[in-house]
């Protein structure tokens, strides 16, 4: 093969790297992310929906697409666990077609108290790194509660096991006497 | 149990399951062992419930959730006090010696088998009446006390009944109490075992497959769905198979067992 020869087929390599590369930074460009609100008031303890929509604005099918959702505290301090929110966080997608859309409904259970960030990103499963698509925040403010009264429970928690332990003792005495004098009448008769 | 071997006319035969029965109960409750047990059931209870009620970091949760933790663990804790008890049923006469004479009485073995399972399922029963106050204190704020307690109720007994027959079987071919209520114990946490496995481990059809012919995390599951999520009784009934078909499937098996294997020496298992 002359150099001229290779230099052609380099080229060629190269326009089609070129041409697969722009394609697909033009599928992640025609990708949007909504999601149905922007606020979330919410009690602790309490679970809540959020539904995102995933629109493919392209004339191509856009395929192996991941969803993620994540939550965040938007104040200092406040430590946040994901998982305790959301037991599935991480959608594999299936193909949207061109022009179509699919939705997301995600299951949150309120764990934190205070104003708190969740959002969605879209990631392609490329090798190639590129920005995820995300949705605008939703700002969750969660009101703190005392699910439970801790009144009443001493007696309660106190006042039970005593009564089955008296309870006990006294049904063991009763059946104890009629032995005893039983034992001590023996005796009695014997002197 | 002490036994009568005057009573020699065949009538009393078909009393026999009562006679037994009332024996055992007295024996189980105005001797004082049951109300031992249910005074430390209700000591685990009331730590519990404390704790759920007080404790911040516990009391962050949905209350339906410390409903269903107690809940949850009073039914496994009273199933584990019948099938303790049913375990002692059979061996526990052959070790202290008293079985021949309960053999030698015009008692047929089924009435004998039969009036110390019902008596081990009193235990349970017990427990039941325990837990009443802690789920009706810790459930009364959500308005799912009434709803925990029945379902509580249905899926406590049928759990009872399963390990209480499970614990007579064990005891009728046992040749000592030890053996017996090591078995016993041994089979219960495998049977709870599946429990502790993380939640990954049983997704998959598999997963939900062990879960659903292993009684107790049947029963346990039902119980969640109903108090925690607030489903209807209908909705997850097909949870609730395992637990039913096992106990009156065992029931049967450990009344045959002991009709036919009830012996003064037992040792087919050790």
């Amino acid at each position: 093969m002359t150099d001229r020869a290779r230099l052609r087929a380099g080229l060629v390599v190269l326009l089609v790297l070129l041409v697969t590369a722009g394609r697909a930074s033009a599928a992640a460009g025609e990708l949007t992310v909504s999601v149905d609100r922007t606020t979330v008031r919410a009690t602790l303890g309490r679970t809540f929906l959020i539904r995102s929509t995933i629109t493919n604005h392209g004339a191509a099918p856009a395929s192996g697409l991941i969803a993620h959702l994540d939550v965040l505290s938007l104040r200092r301090g406040v430590y946040v666990d994901p998982e305790d929110w959301s037991s599935r966080r991480t959608r594999y997608l299936a193909p949207i077609p061109a022009g179509s859309s699919t939705t997301s409904t995600w299951q949150l259970h309120a764990v934190n108290a205070g104003r708190l960030g969740v959002y969605v990103a879209v990631l392609p499963r490329r090798e190639t790194p590129t920005a995820p698509i995300t949705a605008s925040t939703v700002s969750v403010t969660v009101a703190g509660r005392r699910t439970l009264s801790s009144g009443g429970i001493l007696p309660l928690a106190l006042g039970i096991p005593a009564a089955l332990g008296l309870l006990a003792l006294s049904s063991r005495l009763v059946r104890c006497r009629p032995r005893r004098s039983a034992s001590s009448s023996r005796k009695g008769a014997r002197s | 149990m002490t036994a009568t071997p005057t009573v020699a006319a065949p009538a009393r035969r078909s009393a026999g399951g009562a006679i037994v029965l009332e024996q055992e109960l007295r024996d189980l409750w105005l001797g004082g062992r049951a109300l031992v047990l249910c005074s430390g059931f209700s000591m685990l209870l009331s730590v519990l419930a404390y704790l759920v009620a007080t404790n911040r970091a516990l009391n962050f949760l949905e209350q339906r959730e410390t409903v269903n933790l107690t809940l949850q663990v009073a039914v496994a804790v009273g199933a584990l006090l019948a099938l303790l008890t049913a375990a002692d049923a059979i061996s526990g006469e052959r070790e202290r010696g008293t079985l021949e004479s309960l053999l030698l009485t015009p008692i047929s073995k089924r009435a004998l088998t039969v009036g110390k399972l019902v008596a081990a399922i009193s235990l349970w029963l017990g427990a039941y009446a325990v837990t009443i106050p802690y789920v009706w204190f810790l459930g009364r704020g959500v308005g799912v006390a009434v709803n925990a307690l029945a379902v509580g109720a249905v899926v406590g007994t049928l759990l009872a009944v399963f390990l209480a027959s499970l614990g007579i079987l064990i005891s009728t071919f046992s040749s000592s109490n030890r053996v017996s209520l090591s078995l016993g114990l041994f089979l219960l946490l495998a049977l709870f075992a599946p429990t502790q496995l993380p939640s990954s481990a049983v997704q998959g059809w598999a997963g939900e497959l062990l879960l659903r012919l292993n009684p107790l995390t049947a029963g346990e599951h039902y119980i969640g769905k109903l108090v925690v999520d607030g489903h209807a009784w209908s909705d997850d009934a097909s949870w609730l198979l395992s637990p039913a078909i096992s106990a009156a499937l065992l029931f049967a098996v450990a009344v045959a067992a002991g009709s036919r294997f009830a012996r003064l020496h037992g040792g087919q298992f050790g």
